[in-house]
């Protein structure tokens, strides 16, 4: 349990995120993907935390990246609603508006 | 040392279940899927003794996975648990682009000079924590707090069903028809979705095996 | 107090200046007008002198303008505003043509004369004494369609202000004596001066004065002066204007004294003065004539009395004067408005037929020639027994301008009550028609005067007359031996005279009052302008003309420069056409210069394309260049720290 093995599973965790939030195309997924970004970022939060510095401040920070996840969460279900509602469709291809 | 192999196999857990909810066909799998490795998270930061964290953080994932497999019916239809999917475009990029930034920062972390710890953690972590965010970091509270606020009530007005701009009707509809016509308005809006569902390419009764097959119209990029 | 000084001045100037400037809109009600303004101002003057107020402004640096009201002014004062009021009663009364102008100017006029009586600083004199002046030019000229009268007006204006000059010098010595003090060129302070400042200060000072009250050499202007309307003789040259030089010297009578030779010089003059013009005013034949002659020797005894240091009798002559003479001015112009003539001789009879009149002209003569109990004589003889202590002979020539005043004073009165002959009608008419009434109006002004010129003899005489001379400071008084002989000798001199009917040996010379103005035409005008020609000829000719030679010069400089830039501008296009042409030869230079232009247009046009393309719209390909740019931005920032 060191300080590298955490954070190469964070990394791990990350770069898994990104392909999903890179290579999907209904908004749902998109944003599993982003959620496993999250999961990694987390993970390596508390693993600098537990190596380097555990004192009961730093999980504050965590707690942040907690709430910014929800708020991540809610906003984007939100617009995924609009967008189906709108144009019937969960496609990320169909709101390509900013096109151009 | 069991802490470490503990460790070493909730690592793996997560990072297989993270692959697997994008190798999975069904939605509903895709989502279990990702609870599975947020736990395995959470589990991870029981053993940092974020015991507060961790406990949250399972809490909430599992709560939010079930969310989404409620999205996922709404947006996809009736069988959820069956139907293979392989919805992707630019693979190759993605991938690409997921293994070369993995490569990086794997070198970062190893070749990285990482500072000694400041100590041990020490204490009741969970009042500790509260205690920090009482007082000291107060500020985080008080900025969090409307946040989740704002987010909350955006949240509500985007998805209102009426929209932001209509009136609002001085006799509900529903009241004012028949009830048989209002199901059937119900049920009428039921269809068009399927209807549109159905417009994405997806065969729902008789195209389960070209479910890979057939996709939405618009161009889907490979 | 000083409110009531400035509404004393304020009143006249401002409605004199707002009728003059108003002009013929005005004419029906600026006669009124102007006499109530007057009675205001004579109330507000009588008011004054109860309550002796006083005023200073600052002014030029180094003199204030002050006025106040001291015991001389004090006296003066109510007797020059009851003189306007009456005339300009009068002037109302007999009307004249454009009122308002008239009046206007009247009333200027009176605003000046108080300024002058109450001033005690030599900048405020001066201010008021150049208003006088040019408010006489205008009212003698009032009359501005005949250019004799203009001229005459002119002739007054230029005399006088000649005079001025004294008055100018007298203030640059008591500037130059005091140094910027603060009270330097007050009139008080003048017998104060160091040595030859004085003596300067009293000759400028004594020209001046004696310019303006018409003695002698100076005393053409007054004869041309009779060329106005009457009622401006009436007030100017017996009350307001030829007074205020008999007023200035009065005032000053401190510095006179203090100046040896200044007192004599004055008291010398204003005897000879006194002689001299009973000569020319017996010699006249013309009323108003006569009347401004006579109005010239009595301000002779007035000089004298300044000269001789008898302040209160001086003053009282002057104020008796006052009435005297206007009341015979006022009557005279009644005559000429009625019948059209002022010679002697056409208004024979002339107060059988309007007797009221008639009895007061006669009862101002009286007082003129020096019968008692009336004012002169009174007056008169404070004077002579001041005279006497003075020097003898003064006191001899004073008496023989006595006796001349008896008997021009006769020669003016003789032929009014005589029966009208037959040829008197022919002479009417002769200066403008007549109108062969006089109204009441006319009358009550004149009736007053000449009541006043009966009663101010109480001015020397009696309590008042004790009064009088202790608030002046005067110490002179008749005995009234010397009182009864000199009214004894005017009666046996006015008695023979009238009855003879005036006929007198004319004195040669006397008609054309000596000469005295062409003399003045040769000694001073014709100098003058002859140097002014010679020196406008020396500036065409020398100064103008170098001035055009430069002029010259520097033309042919702008035009040789002109040349030169030609010049240049020839070699400068050659150059740029040889420089085109070469230019023009070497396509290579501009396919090279065009192409890279256009080379550089194209990849920039390529460059935006190239640069619209990321913006697909597409969700992921967003997100591969935020990935890709923060993972660059992250290593640099990494590699770079």
């Amino acid at each position: 349990m060191t300080l590298e093995l955490a954070l190469i599973a964070a990394a791990a965790l990350f770069c898994v995120g990104l392909y999903g939030a890179l290579s999907q195309q209904v908004v749902v997924m998109v944003m599993m993907g982003l959620e496993l970004m999250l999961n990694g970022v987390i993970l390596a939060a508390a693993a600098f935390w537990w190596f380097l510095a555990p004192a009961p401040d730093g999980q504050v920070l965590l707690l942040v990246v907690i709430a910014a996840m929800t708020v991540e969460m809610a906003m984007g279900f939100a617009v995924a609603i609009l967008l189906h509602r709108s144009r019937q469709t969960d496609m990320t291809e169909m709101a390509s508006d900013l096109a151009g | 040392m069991p802490e470490a192999i503990l460790f070493v196999v909730l690592a793996v857990i997560a990072v297989a279940a993270g692959v697997a909810v994008f190798r999975t066909d069904s939605m509903a799998r895709a989502s279990y899927a990702l609870a599975v490795s947020f736990v395995a998270v959470g589990l991870m930061l029981l053993q940092f003794r974020l015991e507060y964290i961790g406990v949250i953080t399972v809490l909430m994932m599992v709560m939010e996975m079930a969310v989404m497999a409620i999205f996922m019916i709404m947006f996809m239809g009736m069988n959820p648990a069956l139907m293979p999917m392989d919805m992707v475009h630019s693979k190759k990029l993605s991938a690409g682009s997921a293994i070369g930034l993995f490569l990086l920062l794997t070198a970062g972390i190893l070749l990285a000079d990482w500072p000694e710890s400041r100590g041990p953690a020490g204490g009741d972590l969970t009042a500790s924590l509260g205690e920090a965010i009482m007082e000291p970091k107060m500020l985080v509270m008080l900025v969090i707090s409307p946040v989740l606020f704002a987010t909350l009530v955006s949240a509500l007005v985007l998805a209102n069903p009426r929209g932001r701009y209509s009136t609002y009707p001085l006799v509900p509809v529903e009241d004012a028809d028949d009830d048989g016509q209002g199901k059937g308005q119900d049920h009428s809006g039921d269809s068009a979705g399927h209807a549109a569902h159905s417009a994405h390419g997806m065969d729902h009764g008789a195209g389960n095996s070209d479910g890979h097959g057939q996709h939405h119209g618009g161009g889907g990029h490979q | 107090m000083s409110w009531l000084l400035i509404l004393l001045i304020g009143l006249p100037a401002a409605a004199g200046a707002a009728l003059a400037v108003a002009g013929a809109k005005v004419d029906r009600f600026a006669a009124v007008l102007s006499v109530v303004v007057c009675a205001l101002v004579l109330a507000t003057a009588s008011a004054a002198s109860a309550l002796r107020p006083s005023l200073a402004a600052p002014f030029l640096a180094g003199s204030e303008f002050g006025l106040s009201v001291d015991a001389l002014s004090a006296l003066l004062l109510p007797a020059v505003a009851g003189v306007a009021f009456l005339v300009l009663l009068y002037a109302a009364a007999s009307g004249i043509g454009t009122p308002a102008r008239f009046h206007g100017l009247m009333l200027i006029f009176i605003a000046s004369v108080l300024v002058t009586v109450t001033a005690t600083t030599l900048s405020a004199l001066l201010f008021a004494w150049e208003i006088m002046g040019a408010a006489s030019y205008a009212l003698i000229g009032f009359h501005w369609r005949e250019s004799r009268r203009v001229s005459s007006g002119l002739t007054a204006f230029v005399a006088t202000r000649t005079a001025d000059l004294g008055l100018y010098l007298a203030a640059g010595a008591a500037m130059a004596a005091g140094a910027w003090s603060r009270d330097a060129m007050s009139l008080a302070s003048l017998d104060s001066l160091p040595g030859p400042w004085r003596d300067i200060a009293a000759a400028g000072i004594l020209v001046a004065a004696l310019g303006k009250a018409a003695q002698l050499p100076f005393s053409f202007w007054i004869s041309r002066a009779m060329d106005g309307p009457s009622a401006v003789s009436a007030l100017l040259h017996s009350a307001a204007m030829v007074a205020m030089g008999g007023y200035l010297l009065l005032r000053v009578q401190p510095l006179l004294a203090a100046t040896g030779w200044a007192a004599d010089a004055a008291a010398g003059a204003g005897a000879a003065t006194a002689v001299v013009l009973g000569f020319i005013a017996i010699g006249q034949q013309d009323l108003k004539q006569l009347l401004a002659a006579s109005t010239a020797a009595q301000l002779g005894f007035v000089v004298m009395a300044a000269g001789v240091g008898d302040a209160a009798g001086g003053a009282a002559h002057l104020m008796a004067h006052a009435a005297t003479k206007s009341a015979l001015f006022l009557a005279a112009g009644a005559w000429l408005a009625a019948l059209g003539t002022k010679k002697l001789a056409d208004l024979r009879g002339a107060g059988r037929r309007w007797p009221l009149l008639g009895g007061a002209f006669t009862v101002a003569v009286l007082s003129l020639a020096g019968i008692p109990p009336l004012a002169l004589w009174a007056t008169k003889d404070n004077i002579l027994t001041a005279a006497r202590e003075h020097s003898f002979p003064l006191y001899i020539t004073g008496l023989a301008g006595a006796v001349l005043a008896a008997a021009y004073a006769a020669k003016a009165v003789a032929l009014i009550w005589k029966p009208v002959l037959r040829e008197t009608e022919s002479g009417y008419d002769t200066e403008e028609t007549g109108s062969r009434k006089v109204t009441p109006w006319q009358l009550v002004p004149i009736g007053v005067l000449a009541a006043g010129a009966a009663v101010s003899g109480l001015l020397v005489l009696g309590t008042t007359g004790d009064t009088v001379r202790g608030v002046l400071g005067s110490k002179a008084e008749s005995s009234p031996l010397e009182l009864a002989m000199s009214g004894l000798l005017a009666v046996a001199v006015l008695v023979p005279v009238w009855v003879l009917g005036g006929k007198l040996p004319p004195l040669p010379g006397a008609l054309s009052w000596l000469h005295m103005e062409r003399a003045a035409h040769i000694v001073l005008v014709r100098p003058v302008l002859a140097t002014a020609r010679s020196l406008a000829r020396f500036d065409d000719a020398v100064l103008s003309r170098g001035v055009e030679h430069a002029a010259e010069k520097v033309l042919h400089g702008a035009r040789s420069l002109d040349r030169t830039d030609a010049a240049l501008d020839h070699g400068t296009d050659a150059a740029a056409a040889a420089t085109s042409r070469l230019a023009g030869r070497s396509a290579i230079t501009d396919h090279t210069i065009d192409g890279a232009v256009s080379s550089l247009a194209r990849s920039v046009r390529r460059a935006g394309a190239a640069a619209r393309r990321p913006q697909t719209g597409q969700l992921h390909h967003y997100y591969v260049q935020a990935a890709a740019v923060i993972v660059v931005a992250a290593v640099l920032l990494i590699v770079v720290r």
